[in-house]
């Protein structure tokens, strides 16, 4: 109790007035308060607080900032060392008077705080120049195409064309299942084959085969990577190529009638057109005749004839067939009709 | 008179389901209220709204443009479902990091593996804390997604300027 101010021991001896006591704790407090400031040993408590000790409200401290640098550019900078890649556009660092939005009832919005500027692409990094400047750069690691190897040489010396495709898109990830497609393109006269095989290989890739280009397509997608899809497609290619090469032993037992297409030779109507122009003879070596261009002639308009079906030209040209064939006169005389 | 009647009995349940047929078809009106990304006008037009805000929905592609610019949305595009989910984590990420710093819509760009993040930034706080922001966001956020992020902001000395009109 000793080091207690003398005031506290009186206010502890206050006595109970009933009703005043809050009145008088509060002035006894304030004296405290005062007494507080003159002794420097206990906080001041102040349970009315005064309007005059609210503290200010603390001022923004104002942001230094550079104006925008458009404003010091020179005139002939070089562009593509302001901008050198790709970048969401910037007012401060594109000195054009830029307007971007709709605006019903004034100016569309400035170029400053306009994110639909911000929104849109720009390809301020790839002005002429600096494509020109990308150019220069990339030329040294170039080599001219070789001159010998034109259109028709590349023909010639590859004939086997694979085409692969890659793609760009937008994801952390590089996989793209589309990529692992690979079509090899080959045409069919760069492959030695004889007429047996050539038949054969046509009826095992079917709709693969363009005969309007000679172009054999193989599409290759089963594999889920690129090299193993092309190492399927050489593979296709040599087993395709083999197996029509080879003769099955079954392949001689067919007869005219398991034909699927109308083969003039192996029919009557070529040992009858044989006979008709050789009598009284008779043609011993069916095989190996020469044919006249009469009997080619014949041989196609029949051949159209029976293969794509009846229709009007097929059987006019299949009349002039026959009437070269049989050298008939073009028109006959009138006798020979009116009769 | 024994046959009509018989045939009014045989008649009468489809009789009774014809009419409960026509009984139950509605003819109200179809509520075609849309709400979405639309602003109600206050009584004393002083609701600030920016461009972004301004334009509602269908406007996009004529008046405004999309926040997100990537190519899995279109036809045959890969991880189209990841990156609409990753898009939203990076939203929420910003408005978090940024706090009460954005003026506009978060901006996602991807380009490759980048990922661009742009948008409007108000000078609200130093140039050193709007570094390291950068540069936290820049790093956390390459760490999540596994690939590199750039933040492109812009900011704005009076957040007044980022708005187009009040409604």
């Amino acid at each position: 109790m000793a080091h207690f101010p003398k005031y506290m021991t009186t206010v502890l001896c206050i006595p109970r007035y009933q009703k005043q006591l809050p009145y008088v704790m509060t002035s006894v407090y304030s004296q405290i308060a005062r007494s507080e400031k003159q002794t420097e040993e206990f906080r001041v408590l102040e349970l009315v607080k005064k309007s005059a000790q609210r503290s200010a409200r603390r001022k923004a401290k104002k942001i230094e900032l550079l104006p925008p640098r458009t404003n010091v550019m020179p005139v002939d900078q070089d562009w593509s060392s302001v901008w050198p890649g790709p970048r969401s556009f910037h007012p401060a660092s594109v000195p054009l008077p830029l307007r971007q939005g709709y605006n019903k009832k004034g100016v569309s919005p400035g170029k400053f705080a306009n994110a639909e500027l911000m929104k849109i692409p720009n390809f301020l990094h790839l002005t002429p120049p600096a494509i020109k400047k990308h150019c220069e750069a990339l030329k040294k690691f170039c080599t001219p195409w070789p001159e010998e190897l034109n259109d028709e040489n590349c023909e010639k010396h590859f004939p086997v064309e694979v085409i692969t495709s890659d793609y760009c898109f937008s994801s952390p990830d590089i996989r793209e299942p589309m990529a692992r497609i690979v079509i090899l393109k080959v045409k069919l006269s760069a492959l030695t084959l004889d007429k047996h095989a050539k038949d054969k290989l046509l009826r095992l890739v079917g709709e693969r085969y363009d005969p309007s280009t000679d172009i054999l397509t193989l599409t290759t997608d089963r594999c889920p990577l690129k090299k193993q899809n092309y190492e399927y497609a050489l593979y296709l290619l040599t087993a395709l190529y083999h197996e029509s090469q080879k003769t099955e032993p079954w392949e001689s037992e067919k007869t005219v009638a398991d034909m699927e297409y109308y083969d003039w030779e192996q029919n009557v109507s070529y040992k009858n057109v044989l006979g008709t122009l050789n009598w009284p003879q008779s043609v011993k070596d069916t095989e190996n005749f020469k044919l006249t261009p009469e009997m080619e002639e014949y041989k196609k308009a029949i051949s159209d004839l029976m293969n794509k079906g009846e229709d009007l030209y097929t059987i006019s040209k299949y009349k002039e067939a026959t009437k070269k064939l049989l050298n008939l006169p073009e028109f006959l005389p009138l006798e020979y009709t009116t009769a | 008179m024994e046959f009509s009647r018989q045939l009014l009995h045989r008649l009468q349940p489809t009789l009774v389901g014809q009419l409960a047929l026509v009984r139950s078809f509605h003819a109200t009106p179809v509520c075609q209220k849309v709400q979405a990304g639309r602003y109600r006008i206050t009584t004393k037009r002083n609701k600030p709204l920016t461009y972004e805000m301004s334009n509602p929905p269908h406007q996009i592609a004529h008046r405004k443009s999309w926040n997100s610019w990537n190519t899995a949305n279109i036809l045959g595009g890969v991880r189209p479902a990841e990156t609409t989910i990753e898009d939203l984590f990076i939203r929420k990420f910003m408005t978090g990091t940024w706090h009460n710093l954005f003026l506009s819509e978060v901006i996602i760009k991807r380009q490759h593996n980048i990922i661009r993040i742009a948008g409007l930034v108000k000078q609200a706080i130093s140039a050193r804390k709007m570094y390291f922001l950068i540069g936290f966001t820049e790093e956390i956020l390459s760490c999540w997604l596994q690939c590199p992020v750039k933040l492109e902001l812009q900011t704005v000395e009076d957040p007044k300027d980022a708005i187009f009109k009040y409604i």
